[in-house]
C-alpha cells in the first residue's frame, strides 16, 4: 500500500467547517502535553486514510493530550486521535478524533482550526510515579492510559509532528495542515499501559490497539500556528497540495 | 574514486513469488555485470519488515551468491545490524569470516544499529541500547577474527574463552565501515578508525563539512581493529543514458519512487522518544518543529544525483570527487520500475563513458 485507499466520504462523517483560514499564532503556555503512539492493526490504517495520504510502516496511532491552563478560550483539556502518515513525503497524524470538555474551546478548534472536536470528558493526571489520561463520551470511557516510571528526557527529545485534519474550507474540502510549535521545558518518558479502548465513539471503529510502543510527557509553551498549507484529500500531495 | 553498486532489494506489490524472485535474480545479475565492468564492490543492506523499500534480511546468503558468480569485484557486507537481538556477535564473526574465505579476501564489513522502530521494535529491541551494542560489537569483531583465544565479559553478552572460528582470509582482518545516516555517526567512525559509508543524502556543503571533520579526526584516532579503514563513501542514485531527458524521465521516476518507499518507514525517533536517535533518518531533519516545509514541496530529491546523460554524471562526480570522497555507491533500482535490461545498458553505459575518467589510465578498478 504505498497510497491511502480509504473513501473519503467515509472519514469524518461531519468535518469541521472552517470560515476562514487562521493567520495568527495562537499562544497555549504551560501545558502539559501527552503523546502515545501505539501500533495498530492494518485493517485500520486501510480504513483510515484517503488517496491523499501515504500510510506508515508499522501502521500506528498517537493519542495526544493536552492539558493548557491559558488559552483565548480559557483552560481547556484536549485529547485527539491520530493515524500516523505521510503527506507527500512529510510525517504527519491524519486527525480522526477530538475531544475536549470546553464548548468554547471546541468551538474554536473546529471553526478555527479544523479540528473535529467534540464535547467531552478529558484527564491528565500527572504525578511524580505515574501519568494517568482518560477520555469519556456520554460517560463511558473510551480510553484509559497509565504511564509508569517516568524516565527523564531532553527537552528536544520528543518528536512532535504537525497535525492534518479533514475540513470544510473556503476552498473546499480539504487536508488542512495544522502546525503546533512545542517549546518543552521538561520532558519524560513513561512506560505505556492501555487501560481501556473503545475506538467506535470517537475514531473509526477499525483501529485496534496491538503493540504499545511509547509515551511521553512535557510541560510545554505550545503555539497554534497560522495555516501554512491545505491540500485535496483525493489527490497526491505532490500536486494537490496548495499553499495558502 | 571507487563506485560500488548498492542493493535494498526494494520489491513492488504484491510480493507474488515471481516478483521477489525477480528482484533477486536481477540484483544477481547485476552483481555479475558489476564484476565485468570494473565495478570496486557489491553492497547488500540488512534490513528488516521494509515493506516494498527493502526485503534485504538475509545479505550474507545474496553475497555468497554474488562471491561465487563473480572473480574480482569486493563483496561488502553492509551494514549487519550490531544489536544482539538481530546478529549475536558471534555468528557476525563466523559469518564474515566464512565469506571472506568464499569470497577469497573479497570481504568489506558494514556494522549499523538500525534507524527504525519498524525493524527494532520488530526485534523488541530498546533503542536506548543500540549505541552502546553497536560500539561492543565493533571492538569485539576484530580480536574474534584475530585471536585464537577469546573471551568476552560484557554489557549485550559474554562468553568464556572459545576459538571463534574459521578466522578471515585477509591480514590482519576484512576492512570495517559504519553505515552513516545521522549527522555525527561519521564522527563515531572516525574515532575508531572506521570507513564512512554514508547511506542518507546529505547535500555538497553537509558532506564537505562531514568529510573534512572525518578526515581531521581520524587522524588521533583509536582503532577499534587491527588496521584503519580511512575512507568515505556515499550513496547515489545511478541512471545513465545517452539522451539526458531520457534519463531524467525514467531516473527521476526511480528516484521518487524509492524516496516515497522510503518515506514510509517508521524512524525510531518519530515513534520512540530517546536520546539515542536524534535524527528522523532520511525524513525532514527540523519535522518536529511546527515549520517543516510543505506536503508538496519537490523535497528528497538529493544534490549532485548521477541521473543524466555521461556528462552530467562526470560533474556530478568530479564534483564529489573534490570533497574528498573515496567512493560512490550506486542504487540502480528502485522497486523494478526501471526493466533490467534498461539498469544494465545504464550500467554499461557507465563503464564506457564515466568510469575511465576516474581511473588512472591502463588501471582496473582496485
Amino acid at each position: 500500500m504505498l497510497i491511502g485507499t480509504a473513501d473519503v466520504r467515509d472519514l469524518v462523517p461531519a468535518p469541521p467547517t472552517l470560515e476562514a483560514f487562521a493567520t495568527e499564532p495562537v499562544p497555549l503556555p504551560g501545558a502539559a502535553v501527552l503523546q502515545i503512539i501505539s501500533e495498530i492493526r492494518v485493517s485500520g490504517r486501510e480504513a483510515s486514510l484517503p488517496p491523499g495520504l501515504h500510510p506508515t510502516n508499522p501502521p500506528s496511532v498517537v493519542f495526544q493530550f493536552w492539558d493548557c491552563p491559558e488559552s483565548p478560550w480559557g483552560p481547556f483539556r484536549l485529547a485527539q486521535g491520530r493515524v500516523a502518515c505521510r503527506s507527500g513525503l512529510r510525517p504527519r497524524g491524519f486527525v480522526q478524533g477530538c475531544v475536549t470538555e470546553s464548548a468554547a474551546a471546541a468551538e474554536a478548534l473546529r471553526s478555527q482550526w479544523g479540528f473535529p472536536a467534540t464535547i467531552g470528558d478529558v484527564v491528565v493526571d500527572r504525578g511524580y510515579d505515574r501519568v494517568r489520561a482518560e477520555v469519556a463520551i456520554g460517560g463511558r470511557t473510551v480510553l484509559a492510559f497509565t504511564g509508569r516510571d517516568p524516565d527523564p528526557l531532553g527537552n528536544g527529545d520528543i518528536a512532535f509532528t504537525a497535525t492534518v485534519a479533514l475540513a470544510n474550507t473556503p476552498r473546499g474540502l480539504r487536508l488542512v495542515q495544522i502546525d503546533c510549535d512545542y517549546a518543552a521545558h521538561r520532558a519524560e518518558r513513561v512506560r505505556p499501559v492501555i487501560d481501556a479502548f473503545e475506538p467506535g465513539a470517537w475514531l473509526p471503529a477499525s483501529i485496534a490497539l496491538t503493540w504499545p510502543i511509547s509515551a511521553a510527557v512535557a510541560i510545554a509553551d505550545i503555539t497554534l500556528e497560522p495555516h501554512r498549507y491545505v491540500s485535496k484529500p483525493d489527490e497526491l500531495a505532490f500536486t494537490g497540495t496548495e499553499t495558502l | 574514486m571507487k563506485f560500488g553498486i548498492f542493493f535494498e532489494m526494494s520489491t513492488p506489490r504484491p510480493f507474488t513469488t515471481e516478483v521477489q524472485s525477480a528482484v533477486f535474480h536481477n540484483a544477481l545479475e547485476q552483481a555479475r555485470l558489476a564484476d565485468e565492468l570494473g565495478f570496486d564492490c557489491v553492497w547488500c543492506v540488512e534490513h528488516h519488515f521494509l515493506e516494498e523499500y527493502s526485503h534485504s534480511s538475509a545479505p550474507e546468503v545474496v553475497l555468497a551468491a554474488v562471491a561465487a558468480q563473480t572473480e574480482r569485484i569486493r563483496i561488502g557486507h553492509g551494514a549487519v545490524v550490531c544489536v544482539p537481538e538481530m546478529n549475536h556477535p558471534i555468528r557476525v564473526a563466523e559469518r564474515c569470516a566464512v565469506l571472506d574465505i568464499v569470497s577469497r579476501g573479497r570481504l568489506e564489513v558494514g556494522t549499523a544499529r538500525s534507524s527504525t522502530w519498524t525493524e527494532l521494535g520488530g526485534f523488541n529491541v530498546d533503542p536506548d541500547r543500540t549505541k552502546k551494542t553497536w560500539d561492543e560489537f565493533v571492538r569485539v569483531l576484530p580480536k574474534m577474527w584475530t585471536q585464537e583465544h577469546f573471551s568476552y565479559d560484557g554489557l549485550s553478552f559474554s562468553m568464556p574463552e572459545r576459538n571463534v572460528l574459521p578466522k578471515p582470509v585477509q591480514q590482519p582482518h576484512p576492512p570495517m565501515w559504519v553505515t552513516v545516516t545521522s549527522p555525527g555517526t561519521e564522527l563515531d567512525a572516525a574515532e575508531r578508525g572506521l570507513g564512512c559509508l554514508g547511506v542518507a543524502a546529505a547535500g555538497y556543503a553537509e558532506q564537505e563539512r562531514r568529510t573534512k571533520e572525518y578526515y581531521r579526526r581520524i587522524e588521533s584516532c583509536d582503532p577499534v581493529g587491527a588496521v584503519v579503514t580511512s575512507a568515505v563513501s556515499t550513496l547515489n542514485f545511478l541512471y545513465c543514458h545517452e539522451d539526458p531527458k531520457v534519463a531524467a524521465r525514467t531516473g527521476m521516476g526511480m528516484v521518487g519512487t524509492f524516496g516515497l518507499a522510503n518515506s514510509h518507514l517508521m524512524w525510531t525517533r518519530e515513534a520512540y522518544p530517546t536520546r539515542a536517535y536524534q535524527s528522523l533518518g532520511n525524513l525532514a531533519p527540523k519535522v518536529d518543529r511546527g515549520k517543516s516545509g510543505g506536503p508538496g514541496d519537490a523535497y528528497g530529491i538529493p544534490e549532485g544525483i548521477c541521473v543524466g546523460d555521461p556528462d552530467i554524471i562526470v560533474a556530478a562526480l568530479k564534483r564529489w570527487e573534490s570533497l574528498g570522497l573515496t567512493g560512490i555507491n550506486f542504487l540502480l533500482n528502485g522497486l523494478e520500475v526501471v526493466p533490467q535490461e534498461q539498469v544494465l545498458a545504464s550500467m554499461r553505459l557507465f563503464a564506457k563513458e564515466v568510469m575511465p575518467q576516474f581511473r588512472e589510465p591502463g588501471k582496473a578498478g582496485a
